[in-house]
């Protein structure tokens, strides 16, 4: 199928979705000057792609933009059957290339920023948070903890350990999604599932306690 | 300081007050990381011509409010086809 949405984002391309998908099929030069244009077209959108993470100028921008370009290319090949035409061609191959390029950049950034830490805490112990407010008032302060020992008594009922370990690498331990299913051994689907499960309980039985999300929140908020 | 007999790891504060408040975006049926990698290049391009692509797929957007890495991905898409149109 052919999808005409009147742009075209890269100049150089002007093969329509059923020209890429014959040409990258047939083997021979016609493939390999498909696969050089595809090339070209995904250099060219990288750094579009990560102007929000990383600069031309970082030392990691080339090595990263060489490696997920490769990489790219194998799984574009790998994936050409599952292609539904749904969008551009190209459009599907920049989504390719940046999960590739998102999950190795936030991969890399946590490996860094974990050593960071370590030599922060190292040298600056992290003050324990301290669940009252000098300024708040009694009434305020005794709301406050009341409501936080119903809500981990909840999570303590509710949720699994397997949703507290997740909740705990993404959210305190800052772990990227594809690092925590690694470590959790399951993929970044399964743990979206996981927490959604999570959440979704935990809602219920706020609604079942006759505890409203936003005055929860308003607890917090007087702090 | 609470005790746990259980030994749970403890959730701070700070990540308790996150997951109330991701609860407001909490729904009963929600896409999967996966269902949003399926159709995000459609999404992004929706979005490019000017269409609402929120109201035509709320289920994505919907994921996208609460998983931060599915939306940096789109947001990254929306990049290239914005940035390249322009170059």
């Amino acid at each position: 199928m052919t999808t005409a949405i009147g742009y075209n984002p890269v100049a150089m391309d002007a093969r329509t979705n059923e020209t890429w998908l014959d040409e990258l099929r047939s083997p021979g030069p016609v493939r390999d000057m498909a696969l050089d244009d595809l090339h070209s077209i995904v250099r060219k959108g990288l750094p579009y792609a990560l102007s929000r993470w990383l600069s031309p100028d970082d030392p990691l921008f080339t090595p990263l933009v060489d490696e997920v370009t490769q990489e790219t290319l194998l799984r574009v090949l790998d994936q050409l059957d599952t292609f539904e035409g749904r969008s551009m061609f190209t459009t599907w191959v920049h989504k390719i290339a940046i999960r590739i390029a998102l999950t190795e950049l936030r991969r890399k950034r946590w490996q860094d920023s974990s050593l960071d830490e370590m030599v922060d805490n190292e040298e600056n112990p992290a003050p324990e948070r301290l669940m009252a407010d000098s300024q708040a008032s009694p009434e305020t302060s005794a709301e406050r903890t009341d409501i936080m020992t119903r809500i981990r008594r909840i999570l303590d009922e509710e949720l699994t350990e397997k949703q507290r370990q997740a909740l705990i690498f993404l959210g305190v331990q800052d772990l990227p999604m594809e690092e925590a299913a690694r470590r959790m051994k399951t993929n970044r689907n399964a743990l979206y599932k996981l927490l959604h499960d999570a959440r979704l309980r935990l809602k219920h039985r706020l609604a079942a306690e006759n505890l409203n999300a936003q005055e929860v929140l308003s607890a917090f908020e007087t702090r | 300081m609470d005790t746990h007999p259980t030994a749970k790891p403890q959730i701070p504060d700070e990540l308790i007050e996150n997951l109330i408040r991701s609860l407001e975006h909490t729904h009963d049926e929600e896409c999967t990381c996966e269902d949003v990698y399926a159709v995000v290049d459609e999404f992004a391009e929706a979005e490019f011509r000017g269409e609402d692509a929120a109201r035509l797929m709320p289920l994505i957007k919907q994921h996208m409010e609460l998983c931060h890495n599915c939306c940096e991905e789109y947001e990254a898409l929306l990049d290239v086809l914005e940035k390249s149109q322009s170059a």
